[in-house]
């Protein structure tokens, strides 16, 4: 009976035209569903896990060429679109987790910055339906649905991380689909081969940039990255950036594939380097044109893309969000936060009351 | 509405926007297992620290930019409990009762559960019922916020010391009125010293009517038709203007009594004889001089009349006010400093000298601006000698720190109008029926014409109000320039 609230409206409009809505259906009818499974009482673990953004890899063989790759920004109009998805563990069920997922596109076009934004969603995942719904988001989508993948179970734990990563795949493939002539940022690696990114999909999604004539540039947000167990920061070269440095990354084992090639990206003066992975099939004068337009273009305070890193905050849950998540949960699906005092704690915590500390 | 956090007697609450609580309002919190309540009132209203807000309000604005542009395809609706939560406030409350076996008392000792109370928010009517606000004698203040009335009984400013105070034009002098008309509906005798003349036209309605209290409003204005035989002054009361109003010193006062009842023996008591015998005077020429300065003033103030006939209308009044009630206006409006002086002693005087001899029972004398006709040596007076004879004092003016600190001590109700200057609030905290607290936070946002009574009268439940309108023709308000420019330029 509540699944008839939830229809999608007219007013979802994607600013994209011709964009399926498949996907974002079946979220929903999932997110109900598994939220509809929950018995109560259920407790509400209070405790909010880190968010998640991208999986993050070890970045320790990574071999980096000194001679750098100078960059000069190109100030020709060009779209910068990025792409940017988020979870975060709600609460914890007798059987399970809830947990929310958001996903954003970003993109700067005549000097302003618009944003799109999908989500949240909630998923109540347990051991009993975590196939079940995985399966179901992925075939919504993706024609292939990777079974061989599905052997490697993912654990509860790492279900959010698959799920917004299924969101992520997804808004990154509309994007390539419909942005023209563009630079589209990724977040994280062009790593495939992996449970969560099979080579097809990640290869499919570059193809259809390519062929829309746009260039996917992924930035990595770590900023720790090391080479040789060293800070990649403690040793950049010399040189007045922007500029580029080629590197050599031995892959850690035989089913990952590298689908791009890794660089280290210094855009401006602070002291802060980038993972950056360009597609391997693009031409390398065409690449560091992307990388100078994508200069030219965005602004760049932390040697960050601020596209990017809109994108991210924007998907964020902050603690507010995560407070109403709760309401929302309690209001519409009658799960009952247990704990109150920790909910006031969570109220007031952090930014302290009246000195209050958060113990 | 959830529990936060109780320290001493103020309560912090936690509270959602559509629980629409609002500053001023009362509170219940019901334990229902411990079978108490606690009554507790909202003195202000904070955002709740929720934590993320800032965050959530700052990431729309980029670096130095315009707030960015987007669309929110929010399919599971969560974006209205995000605001609902972004809204939650905390309630900061005062305590101000305990409700237990049908009593209330004014602990607020006790802890009830964070849990599992119940936080209602409590009505005026109801809190009217269980603080007995109401009784025989009911005035109607005016509305409160949740549409009801408060009602206050008429017996519980009987016998009181009452303070009116706020911002000028915020409607101090429209209450009083308010209260006096009500005052003398229940028979009483009301005196008002009418600093503004605006008082008199009571007894008619605002569009010139006479009105239901019209033959029960007597305004006396001095040297027209309110005038005084020097032989009807008790001689106390001479010497009272003498001494208080014209600073006559010692030596010449004690001449002046002599002269006084030799005049009186020789039934010659009057102002010719009086003017004759101190020019006539053997003595020091200090003390003819201070005398025949003092009947200069006299003479000047025309207040003093030797026709009998003249000087009856203070008399009559008391006598009509007596049985059938009646407000008798002293209309102080276009006498000078010494001569508002004289009358206001002349006045007072002769209300105790009515009252000990029974011609009055007692009187409720409403007084504004008092510190400009009222000298010092009065102010305790006021409190302790006439309030024994049956004088009732409200003292009514926009500068709080007029009024002597004992009568804000002793004041048992305050009917407290917008104030914003933070000297002022001072002053008023200082009444013992107050919390510095309360004054503060709410009366500040008062809008006008709204009204924070507290004391006796509301059982020491401060209630706001908007007091209601009084078909009165008005006369009290402030003199513009530009109104009647503005009427013209309308036209
Ligand atoms: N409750 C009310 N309803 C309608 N009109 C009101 C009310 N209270 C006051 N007024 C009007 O507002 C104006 C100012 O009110 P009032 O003279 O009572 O103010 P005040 O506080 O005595 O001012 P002041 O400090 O100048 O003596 C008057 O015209 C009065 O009629
Ligand atoms: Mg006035």
């Amino acid at each position: 009976m509540v699944i008839e609230q939830y229809t999608i409206t007219n007013k979802y409009n994607f600013p994209q035209p011709n964009i399926d809505t498949i996907l974002p259906q079946r979220f929903l009818e999932q997110s109900i569903n598994s939220l509809n499974q929950v018995q109560h009482p259920l407790q509400l673990n209070h405790t909010t896990t880190p968010q998640f953004s991208t999986f993050n890899q070890n970045q320790s063989n990574l071999q980096i060429k000194q001679t750098p790759i100078t960059l000069k920004p190109n100030r020709q109009e060009t779209i910068i679109a990025a792409i940017d998805t988020s979870t975060i563990k709600i609460g914890e069920t007798t059987k399970g987790i809830i947990t929310a997922v958001r996903g954003a596109t970003t993109w700067l076009q005549n000097h302003t910055y618009k944003y799109t934004r999908l989500g949240p969603f909630i998923f109540h995942i347990t051991e009993d339906n975590k196939k079940e719904l995985y399966n179901t988001l992925e075939r919504s989508y993706f024609s292939k649905t990777f079974g061989s993948y599905n052997q490697i179970n993912p654990t509860l734990l790492q279900m959010p991380t698959r799920i917004s990563n299924l969101l992520e795949r997804w808004l990154q493939t509309m994007l390539t689909k419909t942005i023209k002539n563009g630079v589209l940022l990724f977040d994280g690696s062009l790593t495939a081969g992996t449970p969560e990114t099979p080579t097809v999909r990640l290869n499919e999604i570059l193809s259809n940039a390519r062929k829309n004539c746009s260039t996917v540039l992924a930035f990595s947000k770590a900023t720790t990255l090391r080479s040789n167990g060293i800070l990649i920061t403690e040793q950049l070269p010399k040189y007045d950036p922007p500029y580029l440095l080629e590197t050599e990354w031995i892959k850690p084992n035989s089913q990952m594939r590298l689908l791009g090639d890794v660089y280290v990206a210094r855009l401006n003066r602070s002291n802060f380097a980038f993972r950056l992975d360009i597609d391997r099939e693009i031409e390398s004068t065409e690449r560091i044109d992307a990388v100078n337009k994508l200069l030219g273009n965005d602004l760049y305070t932390q040697s960050y893309p601020e596209t990017l890193r809109l994108s991210h905050i924007l998907c964020t849950f902050t603690a507010n969000e995560v407070l109403a998540i709760k309401h929302f949960i309690n209001r519409k699906h009658g799960i009952q936060i247990i704990n109150r005092p920790d909910m006031h704690r969570l109220l007031f915590g952090p930014f302290g009351f009246r000195g209050e500390a958060y113990a | 509405m959830k529990l936060y956090k109780k320290e001493g007697n103020i309560l912090q609450v936690i509270s959602f926007p559509t629980e629409n609580v609002e500053k001023g309002d009362y509170l219940l919190v019901e334990d229902l297992e411990a079978a108490k309540a606690l009554i507790a009132q909202v003195i202000d209203v904070q955002f709740a620290a929720v934590p993320g807000v800032l965050e959530e309000l700052l990431r729309t604005l980029p670096d130095g930019g315009e707030p960015i542009q987007g669309e929110d395809i929010d399919l599971m609706e969560i974006a209205p409990h995000i605001t609902y939560i972004q809204d939650a406030s905390l309630l900061v409350c005062k305590i101000r009762a305990t409700f237990e076996n049908e009593m209330l008392s004014p602990s607020s000792s006790w802890l009830p559960s964070r849990s599992q109370s119940i936080i209602k928010k409590l009505s005026t009517p109801m809190l009217m019922k269980l603080a007995r606000i109401e009784g025989n004698l009911p005035i109607i203040i005016g509305g409160t916020k949740d549409t009801s009335l408060l009602t206050i009984d008429a017996s519980a400013i009987d016998g009181t010391l009452n303070i009116i105070t706020g911002k000028k034009g915020c409607g101090k002098s429209h209450l009083s009125k308010l209260l006096m008309v009500n005052l003398v509906g229940y028979k009483a005798t009301v005196v008002i010293f009418d600093l503004n003349g605006e008082y008199s036209s009571l007894g008619m309605t605002s569009d010139g009517k006479r009105n239901i209290y019209h033959d029960k409003i007597h305004t006396l204005t001095p040297s027209q038709n309110f005038k005084v035989a020097l032989d009807q002054l008790p001689l106390n009361t001479v010497m009272g203007i003498l001494v208080n109003a014209l600073h006559l010193p010692g030596t010449s006062a004690r001449e002046f009594r002599r002269l006084w009842k030799s005049l009186k023996e020789r039934g010659k008591l009057n102002m010719q004889e009086l003017g004759e015998a101190i020019r006539d005077l053997n003595c020091n020429q200090h003390v003819r001089d201070a005398l025949a300065s003092r009947f200069h003033s006299f003479v000047n103030s025309g207040f003093f009349t030797d026709c009998i006939g003249e000087a009856t209308l203070l008399d009559e009044t008391f006598f009509k006010a007596k049985d059938q009630g009646g407000a008798i206006v002293i209309n102080l409006k276009n006498t000078s400093n010494i001569d508002r002086q004289i009358v206001v002693e002349y006045v007072l005087g002769k209300l105790v000298d009515s009252l000990s001899n029974w011609k009055l029972r007692a009187v409720f004398l409403f007084a504004e601006e008092a510190h400009l006709y009222l000298k010092e040596t009065y102010w305790d007076d006021i409190v302790t000698r006439m309030r024994h004879y049956g004088i009732f004092t409200t003292f009514i003016t926009n500068q709080p720190d007029t009024i002597q600190e004992t009568i804000y001590r002793q004041a048992d109700n305050i009917f407290l109008f917008n104030f914003t200057n933070e000297h002022d609030l001072d002053v008023v905290s200082r009444a013992a029926r107050v919390d510095a607290e309360t004054v503060r936070s709410i009366a500040r946002d008062l809008p006008p014409h709204h009204c924070l009574t507290l004391g006796k009268v509301v059982s020491d439940f401060p209630i706001v109000a908007k007091v209601r309108r009084l078909d009165v023709k008005t006369m009290g308000e402030t003199r513009l320039f530009f109104t009647n420019h503005k009427a013209q330029s309308c036209n």
